[in-house]
């Protein structure tokens, strides 16, 4: 184990080494600016896409587009899917009429889903939030449902005999022990919904940061290309680290030794 | 919700059990069969009771029906005369692996039955607080579960149960996951709560030390399915010093638990496997 000063020095040194590496194939022309711009570009390209938008539209309404889609479809999808699968943990029966549906489209990628959903719902709003609520809401689900399941029988059983009646056994024992698996499940989730968010942008809309992609790769603007990257990427960081910093909170006692 | 009269500490009037032809059937259609068969027996209120018997005789399945988690399919369990139906906390237990809540600290996983009895927060932090030095934690109040050790586990999940003052406390095998050292200091705190508070205690082991040193009386169990082969009276006076293990008439008694637990030949158990080929309970 390095110390801790050399482990930091080895962490940022070795994007700084691919950031000169890019810079110096751009420089000396080993690779074509059409295919990978120059990080200088890029950074150009992200500024005039900031202060003057995109497509004629501010840049922040792209952003904000998508934002709203993402934070729509997984704010539904935490609700229907932590109460679809505390459900399924508590009530076997309701597990058992559940089990063979979602069994037979959990494989299916969503993204294979994308054409039909255009086709049933249009090319609007709708299609798009349904895609990634659909999605998300079975990791959600999945995951709570195991939480459920992980709560020991004696648990159970010890809170019975505390004095708990069955729905403060459920309230105060059995949804606290699943939570620390319904958070994990949110994280997957919100990973899985910027993805098929931007998926989704790309086949269709004049609106969103997957739009911003796809429009400026049809047209040749590769550093636009970048722009729309960088700004999804950091959307999907800040969002990750948010969920995790409110995690820690309402799950105080995972990991703590 | 019944009773919740409260009773003083050390109040031994209540806290007698009878069993009378008790027959638990486990699992389910084909598969279902008689984990306990047949027993009868009474615990007079503020008696020391251990269970002792081969694994899977139906110990814990007995001690289940006595928590009201299992029902009986045949014959009467009672305490102080009314029937077990369901679980309650004047019957408190305590299982083998803590059950803390791990996003409580000490104080709040002790008060959890109270609070599940409405009782207000500053009342029951206060009776929280009470059991936390009669089990002499009193500085770990504000500690998580997992900030503790396994001995100071077991010592927070039987304050949770006593701060519900129980008439019964049932215990399946609470210290059969700590070391030997351990183990001795919580044997000894356990006579010494019992003693103060006098509850009916009805404590499983597989040990036979641990149930001749803590016991008034010893009921040993046969192999599955489960009966009551012998009830031992444990003459040793109390109070009892660790050293009475190494004594002359303690052997003699463990002599004797030794040849009813050995399995017979003929009988259909299958004898556990030890690296050294002993008889597991000859360690
Ligand atoms: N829910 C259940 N369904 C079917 N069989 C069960 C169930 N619970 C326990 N058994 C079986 O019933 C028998 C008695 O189980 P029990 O847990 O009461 O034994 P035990 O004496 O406590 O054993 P140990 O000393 O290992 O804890 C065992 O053979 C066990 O495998
Ligand atoms: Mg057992």
């Amino acid at each position: 184990m390095p110390s801790p000063r050399s482990h930091l020095a080895l962490v940022l040194a070795s994007p700084l080494m691919l950031l000169l590496a890019w810079d110096g194939a751009t420089r000396f022309s080993l690779v074509e600016q059409i295919l990978l711009p120059a990080p200088a570009t890029i950074g150009a390209a992200l500024w005039d896409v900031l202060t003057r938008g995109y497509a004629g539209v501010s840049v922040f309404v792209h952003i904000g587009t998508s934002l709203w889609r993402v934070l729509t479809a997984f704010l539904l999808a935490a609700f229907v899917g932590v109460s679809l699968g505390l459900l399924r943990g508590l009530y076997p029966r309701i597990d058992a009429v559940c089990l063979v549906p979602f069994e037979l489209i959990r494989p299916i990628p969503p993204l294979a889903f994308i054409p039909l959903f255009i086709l049933w719902f249009g090319i609007g709003e709708v299609s798009k939030v349904l895609i990634i609520f659909y999605y998300a809401m079975l990791v959600v689900m999945l995951n709570t449902q195991a939480g459920v399941a992980s709560c020991p029988e004696d648990k159970i059983r010890a809170a019975r005999s505390l004095g708990a009646s069955p729905w403060q056994v459920f309230w105060r024992v059995v949804f606290p022990a699943s939570l620390p698996h319904v958070v994990v499940g949110l994280r997957v989730a919100l990973a899985a919904a910027l993805s098929i968010l931007v998926a989704s942008e790309l086949l269709g809309g004049d609106r969103g940061l997957g739009f911003v992609i796809s429009d400026a790769s049809t047209f040749f603007k590769t550093a636009d290309v970048f722009v729309g990257i960088v700004l999804i990427g950091l959307i999907g960081l800040i969002a990750d680290r948010a969920l995790t910093f409110t995690a820690r909170r309402i799950v105080h006692w995972e990991g703590k030794t | 919700m019944s009773g919740h009269e409260r009773r003083a500490h050390g109040h031994a009037e209540q806290g007698r059990i009878d069993a009378e032809g008790v027959f638990i059937r486990l699992g389910q259609g084909a598969e279902a069969f008689e984990a306990v068969q047949d027993v009868s027996f009474t615990v007079p209120a503020g008696e020391f009771v251990c269970v002792l018997g081969p694994s899977g005789c139906g110990k814990s399945t007995l001690l289940g029906a006595l928590a009201g988690h299992i029902a009986p399919a045949h014959g009467a369990l009672t305490l102080d005369g009314a029937a077990i139906s369901g679980p309650h906390p004047d019957r408190g237990i305590v299982f083998q692996h803590h059950t803390l809540f791990p996003w409580k600290n000490v104080r709040d996983n002790i008060a959890f039955g109270p609070k599940m009895r409405g009782i207000p927060k500053a009342e029951r932090h206060r009776q929280a607080d009470e059991i936390l030095e009669l089990i002499g934690l009193g500085g770990f109040a504000g500690r998580y579960p997992k900030q503790l050790s396994g001995g100071m586990q077991q010592r927070v999940e039987i304050a949770r149960v006593l701060v519900n003052h129980p008439r019964l406390l049932l215990m399946d095998e609470p210290f059969g996951a700590l070391d030997a050292l351990t183990r001795m200091m919580m044997q000894e705190l356990l006579l010494d709560i019992w003693t103060r508070l006098r509850t009916t205690i009805v404590f499983i082991t597989h040990d036979i030390d641990e149930a001749l040193f803590l016991a008034d009386r010893v009921l040993v169990m046969s192999p599955r399915p489960g009966r009551i082969v012998e009830d031992i009276t444990v003459p040793f006076e109390r109070p009892r010093r660790a050293e009475i293990v190494a004594e002359p008439p303690f052997g003699r008694l463990k002599r004797h638990c030794l040849d009813l637990l050995r399995p017979r030949p003929g009988t259909d158990t299958l004898p556990r496997l030890s690296p050294l080929g002993a008889p597991p309970h000859a360690r």
